[in-house]
């Protein structure tokens, strides 16, 4: 009985939570695409040489080979791009949004999901300026927010911050190698 | 038989409908769950767990790239909860061991039910053998075909119903039922 009460316990404990939208996607494509009026999905197929040197650089590649961004355009004026890169840590998923400016810096970041459980952890961390940490940042710049806040928030902000870093850097390093390098 | 529900004090038989309720309570909100990010049809079960159906077949010989127009409303368009070999393993770890822990507990009401050893046997074996339909049915959905997806809702629709087998029989014979019982 013993065991069995405390397998049910490691099991509570180790239970992911529901994931929840903190911002929903065509809000946070509006914020990080702003004054776009049409928008183009451009979906870079990739091979296995080319998927394994995106793993060399951020130890991720995607899970169906396919990198998505978005870019937005105002008129015909090219406003950016966008991508929606995936975290899987210990808590659940995390998701960010990742505008680029047609220079191809970092135009802002946003949390678009995460879980019941690190919503509070995120909501701090961006509370204290995680995401503003990312601005201007180029393709083979590191991301460093968690390092930031590591003074100014609780270990668990920081922790997510951490996770949010490692979203910023994939999408950095998918589109510094793969958004304007291969020809549609 | 020493341990029979009909005969038990009245703590247990509270008891063991405080556990039947509590368990019911986490059905109804797991059931809620599962219409959230899995659904109760075999294409959404089939998109949650073998994912998108592949673009390519294999990985191109060369990284290609394919583009289309997007509206806004496409944004919006509810996401597929797709639930990948990690997650997949996360979760399987996660709640089989939970599953067997509640298989066992309506077990042991079932032992305490009068009924016949060969109800008693096929009831204990639904209990067990529901989550493993559902997990099977995830696993092979993923790694085999979306045609198994509708084992999953079998699994699922299992637990339900051998939940709902030994709540009626426990609270009928518990409450209910006074004909031939000495007390």
């Amino acid at each position: 009985m013993n065991l069995l009460l405390r397998g049910a316990a490691i099991a509570a404990v180790l239970h992911i939570t529901p994931v929840v939208v903190l911002v929903k996607r065509p809000d946070a494509v509006q914020t990080l695409l702003p004054g776009a009026d049409s928008y183009v999905a451009r979906e870079v197929h990739l091979s296995d040489p080319d998927a394994h040197r995106l793993h060399g650089l951020v130890d991720w590649s995607p899970d169906d080979g396919v990198l998505t961004f978005y870019r937005g355009k105002a008129g015909g004026t090219d406003v950016g791009a966008l991508t929606f890169a995936r975290v899987d840590t210990p808590h659940g998923p995390i998701e960010v949004a990742v505008g680029f400016t047609p220079q191809g810096a970092v135009r802002g970041v946003v949390v678009t999901k995460a879980t019941v459980e690190m919503k509070p952890w995120v909501l701090e961390a961006v509370g204290a300026g995680l995401v503003e940490r990312y601005r201007g940042l180029k393709p083979g710049d590191v991301p460093a927010g968690a390092a930031a806040l590591a003074e100014h928030t609780g270990k668990l902000a920081v922790y997510v911050a951490g996770e949010v870093d490692k979203g910023v850097a994939r999408a950095l390093a998918a589109y510094g190698a793969f958004y304007n390098h291969v020809r549609a | 038989m020493l341990y029979d529900l009909r005969r038990a004090d009245l703590p247990i038989k509270w008891l063991v409908t405080c556990l039947l309720a509590t368990l019911g309570i986490s059905y109804v909100f797991g059931a809620l769950m599962v219409s959230l990010y899995a659904g109760f049809t075999p294409e959404r079960v089939a998109a949650t767990y073998g994912g998108r159906a592949m673009p390519m077949p294999m990985p191109p010989e060369t990284t290609m790239v394919m583009e289309h127009a997007m509206s806004m409303a496409e944004f919006a368009r509810p996401e597929v909860h797709e639930v990948d070999t990690n997650l997949l393993i996360q979760d399987t770890h996660v709640h089989v061991p939970m599953y067997g822990v509640i298989a066992a507990a309506l077990s042991l009401v079932v032992a305490g039910l009068s009924l016949s050893q060969g109800w008693a046997v096929a009831l204990i074996t639904l209990l067990f053998s529901a989550p493993w339909l559902d997990f099977a049915g995830m696993w092979l959905t993923k790694f085999v075909s979306g045609r198994f997806a509708p084992v999953t809702l079998i699994g699922g629709w299992a637990m339900g119903l051998g939940y709902v087998a030994v709540a009626a029989l426990a609270i009928q014979q518990m409450w209910f039922r006074t004909r031939g019982v000495d007390r």
